[in-house]
């Protein structure tokens, strides 16, 4: 049994059944259900990260009910969730990341896919799309902090959680800050983010981040350097696919106002772009209203459907 | 789509004129907001054009056409109006979708009459928003004349818009007919007098006052949503923005949606994304009311 079949044990809203596909050479978990339009869902964080740790478990509240309608795929990115790690130090990038997704994608020979990202995953999506329009039909970007532009207060609410990196006392405390209500911070999210963290593949990623200094060498100045070039990219109107801003309105970390300037930049050059606003909501507000999220996201889908 | 049906009912000794359609136990209500003097064209259900019949595909419809409505010399009027109309259909608790003034009656309403309503859709609503000190707004000043004339109409229609492009004759045909009836002129002409638009203004004054107060007290209790296009002349993205953050401070259902290259005719203009965000409303909250 793997680790998030162990984290789903009694889980009300397990995930579907895990798979193994060869990206690349990088043996690469998913979990897919139903028929139809492909919704693939890229999540946030990223590989190295030791007091949180995301996986494709982040969309279990999700995946389940839009099976029904559509065919749903939610990947581990590269290093993350049950993935392999990058190859080389010098793929401890999110453009790796992003390549990696976009290989994911042509693996799986789906037609154009509806791509939802969150977070960090929001900027790879919308990087995936930048660079490989023709796997791409349309675009929900939900609570992107890495994408959009202006000062991000990530590393301000979370900064010195008042626990040991590593215990479930940890991870708790970094949820219940991105949340606007605590209780959505389930035992059984806590159990898969720490299925996560207790794989020695992932410590890997934790050691060459911190202590081989890949993070601060590689990772950061990597990145700011392709969302230099992606927010370049958004105000030339190089997306070129319809796009949803989906933001919760009490997010601590990425404010509202990065939402609407996110927006305004994508909405300059596609007339069909929209902003939507749920309350009562911090960073994942597809995990706090679910049920709002997904009929949001169904009928968008269903407006741009193949 | 689905044709509605047009049908009168008597309200109160009212003859209101409606549009119904679909079937379901969904309900969703379209409430225009016409006053006559006070809105630019000649309002009425004609309006919403193919946004009703799209929702009659999924569910029950009702419109309310607001040109057959009474003269209102307050925006109390609009509501007692509403609610006589709502209790004369029998109705279950329904998606209230109002525009413009209609938006700020709807969300008051919901408070005195809860067992109607079950959720509001508030449509570029000007009147509900905060305004500071605002500066004038020269969207439709110095109109040409006469204002029921087509010429006039289509003038008004497109200052509110961000594209022309949906102002077509049949529009312009209905809201002429409608500015030209003798109800819509001799109201119009009432409220021309000074002591008239005062009474208007200062009633609207008030009930907006009496809105921000229930914010932030016990809340509007019914789930609710703003709905604003990104260019609507009469009021920017930041007040839509603004009365969505009083609605969402005492009630936890609530979004606010924005309809890209839209002015105060949103779901005119952007008709795709308007029904996708309306009717995922409907789907996620109205059900669970």
């Amino acid at each position: 049994m793997n680790p998030q079949e162990q984290a789903a044990g009694t889980d009300p809203h397990p995930l579907p059944p895990g798979r193994w596909i060869d990206v690349k050479g990088v043996r690469t978990r998913y979990y897919e259900a139903g028929s139809g339009d492909p919704l693939v869902f890229i999540y946030g964080g990223n590989f190295g990260t030791g007091d949180s740790a995301s996986s494709a478990y982040t969309w279990n509240l999700n995946l389940g009910p839009l099976s029904r309608h559509f065919r749903v795929i939610a990947l581990d990115k590269l290093g993350q969730g049950e993935t392999g790690n990058p190859d080389s130090d010098g793929d401890y990038t999110m453009r790796a990341v992003v390549d990696h997704a976009a290989a994911f994608l042509r693996a799986m020979d789906l037609p154009p896919a509806h791509l939802v990202g969150h977070s960090r995953g929001g900027y790879a999506a919308t990087r995936l799309t930048l660079d490989y329009h023709d796997l791409v039909r349309s675009l929900t970007i939900v609570n992107s902090g890495t994408l959009s532009p202006g000062v991000g207060t990530n590393e301000v609410v979370l900064c010195n959680p008042p626990f040991a990196k590593g215990t479930r006392e940890c991870v708790r405390w970094v949820y219940e800050n991105y949340s606007h209500a605590p209780s959505v911070v389930t035992e059984h999210w806590i159990d898969a983010v720490m299925a996560t963290l207790g794989q020695g593949k992932y410590q890997e990623t934790v050691r060459k981040m911190t202590e081989g200094g890949l993070g601060e060498r590689v990772f950061l100045p990597e990145l700011a350097k392709q969302k230099r070039e992606t927010l370049q990219w958004l105000k030339d109107g190089r997306l070129q696919r319809p796009t949803q801003v989906v933001w919760g309105f009490n997010d601590r970390t990425a404010v509202l106002d990065r939402g609407m300037e996110l927006f305004h930049m994508i909405a300059q050059h596609d007339r069909t772009a929209q902003l939507h606003v749920i309350n009562e909501s911090g960073h994942f507000p597809f995990r706090e209203h679910p049920e709002q999220f997904n009929a949001l996201l169904s009928r968008f889908v269903a407006l741009h459907h193949s | 789509m689905p044709a509605l049906q047009v049908s009168t009912i008597d309200a109160k000794g009212v003859t209101a004129r409606i549009l119904r359609g679909g079937d379901g136990s969904k309900v969703t209500v379209f409430v225009d907001g016409a006053v006559p003097g006070v809105t630019p064209y000649g309002a009425g259900a004609h309006l919403w054009g193919d946004v009703p019949c799209r929702f009659a595909e999924e569910g029950r419809v009702v419109v309310l056409d607001g040109a057959s409505a009474p003269a209102y010399s307050t925006l109390d009027d609009m509501k007692a109006y509403l609610v006589a109309v709502l209790r004369a259909l029998a109705l279950p608790r329904c998606h209230l979708v109002a525009h413009d003034a209609a938006g700020l009656a709807a969300l008051l309403l919901s408070c005195d009459a809860p067992e109607l309503i079950g959720a509001v859709t508030a449509v570029s609503s000007v009147a509900a928003t905060p305004t500071g000190d605002g500066v004038e707004n020269m969207t439709l000043a110095f109109a040409p004349l006469p204002r029921e004339s087509r010429q006039a109409q289509r003038w008004a229609l497109e200052r509110l818009s961000y594209s022309h492009l949906h102002v077509d004759d049949a529009l312009v045909d209905a809201c002429s007919v409608t500015a030209d009836s003798t109800a819509w002129r001799e109201a119009s002409a009432r409220m021309a007098q000074p002591d008239a638009s005062r009474r208007w203004v200062g009633a609207l004054a008030r009930a907006k006052a009496s809105l921000f107060e229930i914010c932030r007290g016990k809340g509007v209790p019914v789930p609710v949503q703003v709905v604003w296009g990104t260019h609507d002349p009469l009021g920017t993205m930041d007040q839509g923005l603004w009365l969505f953050r009083l609605l969402a401070q005492r009630q936890p259902q609530a979004h606010f949606h924005v309809i890209n290259r839209a002015g105060a005719l949103p779901f005119r203009e952007g008709v795709d994304a308007f029904h996708q965000a309306v009717a995922a409303f409907g789907d996620a909250v109205v059900r669970s009311a």
